[in-house]
């Protein structure tokens, strides 16, 4: 191998280990006894064991992580589903005709640069009145919101993308246009309905700040759910606990993620241009 | 038969309604809070000041210290992010063609929640359990205090930094890709050497990538919660107070909901103006 090839190599290496740092860190943590975690802070396990994870996955009265773990998947599929179900119609008639492309489409996208905790106060106080504080219905809507401005973009792209023949054709056959929507368009739109799913799916998982705000106990997502756990252990933290609740609560996406990370990738790059 | 008109207006309605519903209403509302006093006792009535919240946020010192904590670590995070992910993109991108699964190594960061990343370097900085602080002391006999008030901004800045790294490596890796290698041959062939190729033919073709790079991490930069939040929360003294967290903690720690909803609309006000200047900026470069 050559010297150049080597030298990549080896910042690669640098590189992957310095940002996956944390990641890599607490996943030993959670894989040691607990005795050891106090013991031991180096990178290296004396005995693996999956002691913390059987702790962190029995339901106790301070952390319930299936009822954290539903929540989040509720309120990330409603958030990465309903994106999708408002934006497609409107980005054909975007796409095709140009409804609400001066304003409309702006409007959305610039909805992306938009700090969230601005959203977030009258939410609140909107919530409280309609009942939906501390409900997944609430939260994931609000998701929705901030998966909105990538999923129109990624619709509007796809179906810029579907040669016209294809539409022509199926007028010539006498489909009117929802029937043209929903056979022959949302079809051919496959590929970008999954990646808007995808994306929105671990975006919505991921977020933090108004499950912090908008929940207390019912419908607290996996992400905050993990942060109490911090809190309220008086005293000192189980570190080795903490370690598999943060594992826990950052697998489903990771596991989505990799999987599809070809997918994640191109949605990050054509949602930053066209942003 | 529907006229192509009412047509689009059917189809416009499920994304107009949602908008309608879950912004405006609300934005009516910031609106009235916005000029009343009000705290969640009595949430109902608000009453009505005028300017008085305005006054008192533009009066506040702390509110001025966030906005200069968030334009200082949306700079300094932007401007680092996409330095490294641009040394990274361009030095690597022969691996990567012939290694596409390097690139899902690199992006592992981006797929974890920031607030999960602020409590993983809670754990990974802790004195007594966290492994950075054992081999420091282990190899240089000292370890520095990362979140005392005069090293917090450094540490919370290393912290997104190596988080969002990826996304300006995979913007530009993008970029440089998309390079067409006619170009690059046609250098070569006139015996452009690789680092005068890279500064006087491929950096100005990723020039637009670069823009947009710094853009949007400065937005998300500017805009910062989750990861300090959860790390130090508003920091010792405050001095990680975000304009997220000012707001935040004005509205769920004081009650003081008039204060919190003025600073929320002079955020937006603030972050309105410097969208619409970037895309100004940006159309006129393109």
């Amino acid at each position: 191998m050559r010297i150049g090839t080597t030298l990549r190599w080896l910042v690669f290496g640098i590189a992957a280990f310095v940002m996956n740092f944390p990641v890599l860190a607490t996943l030993i943590t959670a894989l040691k006894a607990p005795g050891e975690v106090s013991r031991n802070p180096s990178l290296w396990i004396e005995e693996p064991t999956f002691a913390n994870f059987a702790t962190v996955l029995t339901i106790s009265d301070r952390l319930n992580v299936y009822h954290y773990l539903w929540n989040s998947t509720v309120a990330a599929l409603i958030g990465a589903v309903l994106p999708v179900i408002v934006a497609f119609p409107i980005a054909w008639a975007m796409a095709r005709r140009g409804v609400g492309r001066a304003l409309l489409f702006p409007l959305v996208v610039n909805l992306r640069a938009l700090p969230l905790i601005i959203f977030a106060i009258p939410l609140y106080l909107m919530y409280a009145a309609a009942g939906l504080l501390d409900t997944r219905l609430g939260l994931g809507l609000i998701l929705a919101i901030v998966n909105l401005p990538l999923a129109l973009m990624l619709l509007v792209n796809a179906v810029a993308e579907i040669p016209l023949e294809l539409e022509e054709a199926a007028r010539m056959d006498g489909a009117r246009t929802p029937r043209l929507l929903w056979r022959i368009v949302l079809p051919l739109c496959r590929p970008a309905l999954i990646t808007t799913f995808v994306f929105g799916f671990i975006t919505a998982w991921n977020e933090f700040l108004f499950g912090l705000m908008l929940t207390t106990q019912r419908a607290v997502p996996m992400t905050v759910g993990a942060s109490f756990f911090f809190a309220t252990s008086g005293g000192g933290v189980q570190w080795g606990v903490a370690a598999a609740v943060m594992i826990v609560a950052a697998l489903p996406p990771l596991a989505l993620g990799l999987v599809m990370y070809r997918r994640i990738a191109g949605s990050m790059v054509a949602g930053a241009v066209k942003g | 038969m529907n006229s192509p008109r009412r047509e689009n207006a059917v189809l416009a309605a499920p994304l107009v309604l949602f908008l309608l519903a879950l912004l405006g209403f609300p934005v009516m509302l910031s609106v009235v809070y916005g000029l009343s006093e009000t705290t969640f006792q009595t949430l109902t009535r608000p009453r009505f000041v005028g300017l008085d919240n305005f006054a008192r946020v533009l009066g506040d010192d702390g509110f001025w210290q966030a906005a200069w904590f968030s334009l200082r670590f949306g700079v300094i995070t932007a401007v680092l992010q996409c330095a490294l992910g641009l040394f990274l993109a361009v030095y690597l991108a022969p691996l990567i063609r012939r290694h596409g699964w390097m690139v899902a190594v690199l992006i592992i960061p981006m797929i974890v929640a920031p607030a999960m990343m602020g409590l993983m370097y809670r754990l990974v900085l802790h004195e007594f359990a966290g492994p950075v602080p054992h081999y420091l002391y282990a190899w240089f006999n000292y370890s520095p205090p990362f979140l005392n008030a005069a090293n917090v901004f450094t540490t919370v800045v290393v912290a997104e930094v190596l988080q969002w790294t990826p996304f300006a490596f995979l913007l530009f890796l993008t970029a440089y890709q998309a390079i067409p290698q006619e170009v690059r041959e046609a250098a070569a062939v006139d015996g452009t050497r690789p680092w005068r190729m890279f500064w006087r033919i491929e950096l100005p073709l990723m020039l637009p990538t670069a823009f947009v790079a710094l853009f949007i991490r400065f937005i998300d930069g500017f805009r910062v919660f989750d990861n300090i939040y959860t790390l130090v929360g508003a920091g010792p003294g405050g001095v990680t107070t975000s304009m997220s967290i000012y707001i935040y903690e004005a509205f769920l720690r004081q009650g003081d909901i008039g204060r919190a909803m003025a600073a929320a609309i002079l955020l937006f006000g603030a972050a309105f103006t410097l969208l619409t200047l970037a895309q100004r900026l940006m159309r006129r470069a393109a």
